[in-house]
């Protein structure tokens, strides 16, 4: 499948500038090194919000492993043993579509692909598609995307064209993690006999596409290789819920959210943020998936907040002087950051912390939402990956180093044997050596 | 052509992108011009069912006792259209994972109601395991569902699930519930595989593959019975046959749902369901307003095309439109009615003429908190008159003044855009006819006054000065770009895809036909679905 898939790919777009979606021997080797570390189970997760910080205000004026928070960052003080802040990075890719050029630059390594019709959309799977590629293959979901802003989509890409759209209905998401079909750890209650039905029609759904697979062009194969990628992905986990799930200790079944309505036609984002916080670390804590995305907010996000005098991306243009509107904004992202590494921290597995076996980066779409500049790049890191990521200090560039460096770090942290990361300008063979241990 | 396309892509990069570029310039006819039927079909390529168009099928097959849950995929738009996003995109696991979820959920439902029951398993079964009947019952089912004829292979394969199931839930229905979802969840349901085959220069479509194009372009659904023994018969191979259809289709009262589905798609009406305001700021927002502010744009938009079929060009300068008491006191005209929607002729003191001076266009294209000049402009230009803008420079400071003494009107605060050249090339084409509609604040109320500063609502659109909504509306209606933006949506929307260079002879084709016409569109739909770029199939992308 993997290398039909490869094959595929290439000839996407007419193949010029597209790289090729999941290298074969990252899944092989992922699995390996997962089977053999024992103990916890590494987990990627992302915190990414639109519309950027205010660098004046971001920057902290010290390094090192005695930094102080700035401004910007000081809703972050309960957690900021377990965070490494980085600085003065650049994306490398250019910067041709505001808002867009930065995260399709850091996350999938490649600049925007912009079509006939003049859309864009991205060259190759994001960071995280990646990763679950390699480590998603145990859980019942490969990955998991959550909103917090009502209908956000997120930017985790299996491919062009191919998002993830983010759950961003906290009840949606507790049916879905939580709901029915969920079982306690240990539960040995015999399975669903129509879970074997649901296999079987699944299997005739796979018929279907392989027989139709025959008679497409080029760039359809790789959309319906995308299809078949997600109905298989649906068929594992219903064979997973006819086993016993594995045993774990953190893991509980939490209670379903209360509704949460938009006050004044303004959405309760912090409110929200808290509670698909929980829901996201319960998850993890059940081991339902390794691989996770907060969309907090989308680029371009105009989000109404409380006691703001217009949107959000459109303060970022209109509001004057030294924008203290948007300032706190970005302090409320923080806070909710802040919160969701604490649920992290203080979740325990064994003698460690559930945080310890996460590799959690958080970043935005520009920089300073004003100019949509794309250097001085916004990138925290939080957790060790077990041990595989060093963490707790600031660490500033002072060459404009490529955030690819990042990424690549992020992906051998996972076990990802990749030999470089990014294309172009933005291709590196080393990752950011202050990160490894 | 191909100097067409590399001037449009240099375009977007460009930091001074709009200095250079003609406004009609895409339009101009090419040098040498082959002749319609000789242009190469652009490529075709499988298309997702939309939501809507999931909904509306799944209604089709199993009647109204049966409620469709709503993906969770959202649709994405391309080349302005969802109906093209359509063609790029495909479902992601968790899009898959709720075609399951939808599959079931109708399923059970159809199998439960006495009355769909009848109507999807009409023979009775002689068992559990009544392979016979659950045969024959596919067979029609799967006919509609998938738009043709399925294979006996197919056939056997969910015949087989259905007595599988059946026998281990030990139910006939039970388990045809099951065949019902293996048939909800297979690519060729929740794909439109219109692909056509032969070569190279001679490809066509078969005769299911068109009866799909054309209804779900007519109706924004599956074909019925009558379309698909038309297309059985092979009818729909001959022009003559193909118009037969066409014509019927469009005189029924589903091309309302399927045209109101395209005029949303257009002008993203489909986005007044989030519509997002400060209602502390705007006494006439609620909820509400975005659904109702979109039932009067579509019943104006379809009243002008099946019911006066009138000149569709004087949808921006038309006084009719169809209010309910909401919208009545948002105009500040007296409620034509109590409840629901009337026609009324709006009187000249309402100053409101055509689409621009609808509430939904006003709201859509504005910020929650005030109105803005350069979303207007740029819908202007984008939606209207089909003029691509690039997105803006990076790293230039774009804040506008907060309103002062000095600077109280939106006019006086985005004369920055004006004085740099940077910002100047792009919105002295957006901002110049956004201001013209700065008697209508952010949900769409007159106001003459801003900041307490009279409002100056002149202004000149290539080269026609206007004083106001009303004459902007009539500078759009008489714009040369207008009608032939009409036909290039029109077509993008029929085909699923951006026109191929080459095809911008067809659109000339097509727009001429529209003027002769006199600018009406439902004769237009017909030219459309009767043009070698609806007819013709390209090489598979």
């Amino acid at each position: 499948m993997s290398l039909h898939r490869r094959a595929v790919l290439r000839g996407l777009l007419g193949g010029a500038a597209v790289s090729i979606a999941l290298p074969l021997f990252e899944s092989l080797a992922g699995r390996k090194a997962r089977a053999s570390s024992g103990g916890a189970p590494k987990r990627y997760v992302q915190f990414f919000w639109g519309n950027g910080i205010q660098p004046q205000r971001w920057v902290p004026a010290t390094e090192g492993a005695d930094w102080a928070l700035s401004e910007q960052l000081a809703p972050l003080a309960a957690v900021q043993g377990a965070l490494t802040l980085i600085t003065g990075t650049e994306v490398k890719t250019g910067n041709g579509s505001a808002h867009f050029s930065g995260p399709a630059g850091f996350l999938t390594g490649q600049a925007p692909l912009t079509k006939p019709g003049g859309d864009e959309t991205v060259g190759g799977p994001s960071l995280d598609q990646r990763i679950a590629a390699a480590v998603g293959g145990d859980t019942l979901f490969r990955s998991l995307e959550v909103g917090v802003q009502p209908g956000v989509r997120g930017l985790s890409f299996n491919g062009p064209d191919s998002v993830n759209p983010a759950e961003s209905d906290p009840a949606a998401l507790f049916e879905r993690l939580f709901g029915p079909t969920f079982r306690v750890p240990g539960d040995d209650a015999p399975p669903d006999p129509r879970l074997a039905l649901r296999r079987s029609v699944l299997d005739s759904v796979m018929a279907d596409a392989r027989a139709l697979d025959r008679r497409l062009g080029s760039v359809d194969r790789a959309r319906l290789d995308q299809h078949l990628t997600a109905v298989r992905d649906l068929e594992l986990r219903v064979a997973r819920l006819q086993s016993v799930p594995v045993r774990r200790d953190a893991c509980v079944r939490p209670e379903p959210p209360q509704a949460l309505d938009p006050i004044d036609g303004r959405p309760q984002m912090a409110e929200r943020a808290r509670v698909m916080a929980d829901l996201c670390t319960m998850a993890l804590a059940c081991d339902q998936t390794r691989v996770l995305s907060v969309w907090y907010s989308d680029p371009l996000s105009d989000v109404l907040y409380p006691d703001a005098s217009a949107g959000h991306h459109q303060l970022t243009h209109d509001e004057p002087g030294d924008q203290p509107q948007i300032n706190a904004i970005i302090q409320g992202v923080m806070t909710s950051l802040a919160y969701f590494v604490g649920a992290l921290q203080a979740t325990r597995e064994g003698e460690a912390s559930l945080l310890d076996s996460v590799a959690l980066l958080a970043t935005t779409d520009v920089s300073e939402g004003r100019t949509h500049q794309i250097d001085e790049y916004p990138i925290l890191l939080a957790g060790k990956a077990c041990g595989a990521l060093r963490s707790g200090f600031h660490y500033r560039s002072r060459t404009k180093e490529s955030t690819s460096h990042v990424a690549l770090s992020l992906l051998r942290a996972l076990d990802l044997p990749a030999a470089d990361y990014g294309v172009d300008a933005a291709l590196v063979d080393t990752g950011l050596s202050v990160l490894e241990p | 052509m191909r100097h067409r396309l590399l001037t449009t892509l240099s375009l977007c990069a460009a930091l001074t992108a709009c200095e250079e570029r003609r406004p009609t310039e895409q339009f101009a006819a090419p040098g040498a011009t082959p002749a319609p039927e000789d242009v190469e079909p652009g490529p075709v390529s499988m298309r997702r069912l939309t939501r809507v168009q999931y909904q509306r099928v799944v209604a089709d097959l199993f009647g109204p006792a049966v409620v469709v849950p709503p993906l969770a995929e959202p649709d994405v738009a391309q080349g302005g259209l969802l109906s093209v996003g359509a063609a790029d995109t495909t479902f992601s696991p968790r899009g898959v994972a709720s075609l399951e979820d939808a599959a079931y959920a109708v399923a059970a439902q159809a199998m439960a109601d006495p009355e769909a029951r009848a109507a999807t398993v009409p023979c009775r079964p002689a068992g559990i395991a009544d392979a016979a009947c659950a045969r024959t019952a596919l067979e029609a089912l799967g006919l509609r569902a998938w738009r043709r004829p399925l294979t006996g292979e197919e056939l056997d394969r969910l015949t087989g699930i259905a007595a599988q199931s059946a026998e281990a839930l030990g139910d006939f229905f039970a388990g045809f519930e099951y065949a019902i979802a293996a048939l909800l969840q297979s690519p060729h349901f929740v794909f439109r595989i219109e692909l056509g085959a032969g070569a190279v220069s001679e490809r066509r479509f078969d005769d299911f593959a068109l009866a799909s194009r054309l209804s779900f372009f007519v109706w924004n659904t599956a074909p019925d019975q009558a379309l698909l023994e038309a297309a059985a018969s092979g009818d729909l191979s001959t022009e003559a046959g193909l118009r037969v259809q066409a014509e019927r289709l469009l005189a029924s009262p589903r091309a309302r749902e399927g045209l109101g589905n395209y005029f949303s798609e257009q002008l993203s009406l489909y986005k007044l369901d989030a519509l997002a305001k400060d209602p502390t700021l705007f006494e006439h927002f609620d909820t509400e307003l975005g659904p109702d502010a979109r039932e009067e744009t579509l019943r104006f938009l379809l009243n002008t095309v099946f019911d006066a079929d009138a000149d569709f060009r004087d949808v921006m300068t038309s006084r009719e439109s169809f209010l309910n008491p909401r919208l009545a006191s948002l105009y500040a005209v007296p409620a034509p009615t109590l409840d629901g929607f009337r026609q009324v002729a709006l009187p000249a003191s309402a100053e409101r003429a055509g689409l621009l001076s609808h509430a939904s266009v006003l709201n859509l294209n504005a910020h929650q908190t005030s109105s803005s000049a350069t979303l207007r402009g740029k819908f202007v230009r984008t939606v209207l008159l089909c003029q691509p803008i690039p997105p803006p420079p990076v790293n230039v400071d774009t804040s506008i003044p907060e309103p002062s003494a000095t600077a109280r009107t939106l006019r006086e605060r985005v004369k920055v855009h004006l004085e740099s050249p940077a910002c100047a090339s792009c919105h002295s084409l957006l901002d110049p006819i956004g201001l013209g509609l700065e008697n209508y604040d952010a949900v769409g109320r007159w106001r003459d006054r801003d900041n307490d500063a009279p409002i100056d609502a002149t202004g000149d659109l290539d080269g026609v000065r206007f004083d106001g909504p009303i004459e902007l509306g009539q500078a759009i209606r008489d714009h040369e770009a207008f009608a032939p933006c009409v036909v290039r949506t029109l077509a993008r929307y029929a085909t699923g895809r951006v026109e191929a260079p080459g095809e911008h002879v067809l659109l000339d084709d097509l727009s001429a036909r529209f003027a002769a016409l006199d600018y009406r569109l439902q004769p237009l739909l017909l030219e459309v679905i009767m043009s070698p770029m609806f007819r013709n199939a390209g090489a598979p992308r």
